[in-house]
């Protein structure tokens, strides 16, 4: 196993090989969140239950104290306006996406991985930086031994085929050196394909909605994805903490078994 | 040239000392759609490795995660892909094309020594003609950098000019790829990745002009493997140094057959006919389907043609073809390899040649005495039109014309239009 392989293993249970992850970054453009509102307040009951959370580099820096039972730390190394509506308060005129952080960066932060965004189905440029962005990370995460997770976001207005365009996403992400995947469920049909392409890449699925979490999670559990990748809208559920302890029962159910 | 840049040069190219390579493109999941190419990337790069590829070119992501698969000795050269376009997946005819692209893009996305680290022996990078002219001109701005940086740490930079855009027509697409052969060359390329141009001629002068390796790409999947085998024959004829051929390989449901039929032609100087052959053969046989036969005689021709004996018309021919009343009632008559002309021979100057199996004529030994003309029961064995001067100082007034199978490589079965003439293993000889 070389450094990669050790931090991987900091969030995604050698035990089962599975994981559940909370993504805490929005509000680096898209400011403060519902319920998100406090950061630190709405976080630290998730660390004891998430196996990691991304954070963005600020607010990582804020975590401090974390246990051997808290949650790995994951660090949000680029921004993007392209998540923001129309009736945002600054809608985007023109999609942005730059890198932020180094590897280097993450590496003295102390954090186990990189997750960066793979935009699809804006302008050309938008791609093709995203693809550069990634390789780099990729290889300079190798040098220093901190893993890149991609984040597939399919979402700009090109997308003709969603499923697709998230295959063609996972596919430009291996190509580029991801060490991990964040998808949207694809489907079940596409979620194979995704898992025969990625082989031996932990790939996470991105539910729908909190309704489709059950369906979507056991379906993709059941073919051989890592687990959960949940986002902002944990923390618009009435209790996120017991939604988030539902689903590490499903996700980790042989070892919450085996706890006094 | 740097030690190391010869060094990986060498590695490519002279694994097998002849200066020729046959590798494997399988970066097509960093700029197209996903197909089942991509996502059995790991066991096809395995299978292409045990047919015997030279090099394989792979994305900087694939060649980190399939470093393993490139080690040892015999392992292949690792060529990693130090740049990304989007042409795969331009316009909206492509049905499978989930998210359409409207402009080419194209950048460089690796640094030399980035690319020397994860392994590589050499990098490859597009230089698109024919689309506009700043692309042209970032192009050549991107080639000129990456070859003075791969130069730097000794790496050898292969580019691949590819015409694609508004400005390419049927009618100048070889004038822009030998345009563009030359470009990369003044840029400082080391090899060339590029298109067949369509015919020998033409590629042959665009090898002569670029005086460095230049290795054949294969395009879209042919229709065939024999296909792909004779573009391949022909980019080698011509005077390429090898092949870069990607889905050609990758989408073949036998990869590793395909790179081994590829490494016979350019290693070992097969044909195309030989390499398709599923086995080695000890010695081979004509056989026909006389239902298939036209009567068309192109077989006979091919034959006197190809043995070049300075004689007008066909009467030479060591086969024929006894025309039928319609198609499909013509006789193919050739050599059986029954034996009787070597039984019948007084002086045993017919025998079975070592190596085709063929009837071989030891002329020194013939006194022209015709019996094995007579006893010929297809009428195949027909008198010469010259004297000739034997050993002994005797000069025979003619010797016997014998089928000699064109040394393993029959000229009529390659050149049968319908295939009625084939060749066939001959499991021992008579």
């Amino acid at each position: 196993m070389n450094s990669k392989t050790y931090h991987l293993r900091e969030f995604i249970n050698p035990a089962d090989g599975r994981s559940i992850v909370v993504d805490t970054s929005a509000g680096l453009s898209l400011g403060p969140l519902p319920g998100l509102e406090h950061f630190m307040e709405s976080v630290s009951p998730i660390l004891p239950v998430a196996d990691g959370l991304i954070a963005s580099p600020g607010q990582s820096r804020k975590i401090l104290g974390r246990t051997r039972q808290d949650a790995a730390l994951l660090m949000r190394a680029d921004w993007t306006n392209a998540l923001r509506s129309s009736n945002f308060v600054l809608p985007p005129e023109t999609i942005i996406h730059i890198p932020m952080f180094s590897p280097r960066d993450g590496l003295d932060l102390g954090v186990s991985a990189l997750v960066v965004y793979f935009l699809l189905g804006h302008e050309e440029q938008i791609e093709a930086g995203c693809l550069k962005t990634t390789v780099q990370f990729a290889i300079q995460g190798d040098e220093v031994g901190i893993p890149l997770i991609v984040d597939v976001q399919p979402v700009g207005p090109r997308v003709v085929m969603r499923d697709k365009a998230i295959e063609l996403g996972v596919s430009y992400a291996l190509e580029a050196g991801a060490d991990g995947i964040a998808v949207p469920w694809p489907g079940r049909n596409s979620f194979e394909m995704i898992l025969a392409m990625s082989a031996e890449v932990p790939v996470w699925v991105k539910p729908s909605s909190l309704d489709a979490i059950p369906s979507e999670l056991d379906e993709a559990l059941a073919l051989g994805g890592v687990g959960l990748w949940l986002d902002e809208r944990l923390f618009t559920h009435p209790d996120p903490i017991g939604l988030l302890k539902t689903c590490t029962t499903r996700i980790h159910p042989a070892l919450l078994a085996e706890q006094p | 040239m740097q030690n190391g840049l010869q060094s990986r040069m060498d590695r490519l190219f002279n694994r097998h000392g002849d200066g020729r390579a046959v590798c494997v493109a399988a970066d097509h999941g960093y700029m197209s759609d996903v197909t089942p190419n991509v996502t059995k990337l790991r066991s096809i790069v395995s299978a292409t490795i045990r047919g015997g590829v030279d090099g394989i070119l792979l994305s900087p992501g694939q060649a980190m995660r399939l470093a393993p698969l490139f080690q040892g000795r015999d392992g292949p050269a690792l060529i990693v892909r130090a740049d990304w376009m989007n042409m795969p997946r331009l316009g909206t005819s492509n049905v499978s094309n989930s998210v359409p692209q409207r402009l080419l893009l194209h950048q460089k996305v690796l640094t030399a020594e980035q690319a020397l680290a994860l392994g590589a022996t050499a990098i490859t990078i597009y230089l698109f003609l024919g689309y506009n002219d700043r692309m042209e001109a970032n192009g050549i701005d991107v080639c000129a950098r990456f070859a003075a940086e791969c130069h730097k740490v000794g790496l050898p930079c292969i580019m691949e000019p590819l015409a694609y855009g508004g400005q390419v027509t049927g009618s100048n697409i070889v004038e822009i790829l030998t345009l563009g052969a030359r470009t990369c060359v003044e840029l400082g390329a080391d090899a060339l990745k590029i298109p067949y141009t369509g015919d020998v001629e033409s590629f042959r002068n665009l090898c002569q002009i670029s005086e460095i390796p230049v290795l054949v790409l294969g395009g879209a999947r042919s229709d065939t493997e024999r296909d792909a085998l004779e573009l391949f024959a022909e980019g080698q004829e011509a005077g390429g140094s090898g092949c870069l051929m990607g889905r050609n390989v990758t989408k073949s449901p036998d990869p590793q057959r395909m790179v081994a039929q590829l490494c016979s032609i350019a290693h070992k100087g097969w044909s195309v006919d030989r390499a398709l052959r599923t086995e080695d053969w000890n010695f081979m046989r004509l056989k026909a389907h006389p239902a298939d036969c036209t009567g068309c005689q192109l077989c006979v021709t091919a034959c006197v043609a190809s043995h070049g004996e300075g004689s007008f018309g066909n009467h030479l021919s060591r086969l024929r073809i006894d025309p039928g009343s319609k198609p499909g009632a013509h006789k193919v008559m050739f050599c059986t390899l029954c034996k009787k002309c070597l039984d019948v021979c007084p002086s045993q100057a017919l025998r079975w040649h070592a190596e085709t199996g063929a009837v071989e004529l030891l002329v020194d030994r013939c006194t022209a005495c015709d019996k094995c003309v007579e006893v010929c029961p297809t009428g195949v064995i027909v008198r010469s039109d010259e004297s000739v001067q034997v050993a002994s100082g005797q000069t025979l007034p003619w010797y016997p014309v014998v089928c000699d199978l064109c040394a393993g490589e029959p000229e009529c079965a390659r050149i049968c239009p319908t295939s009625a003439i084939f060749v066939d293993e001959r499991k021992e000889l008579a």
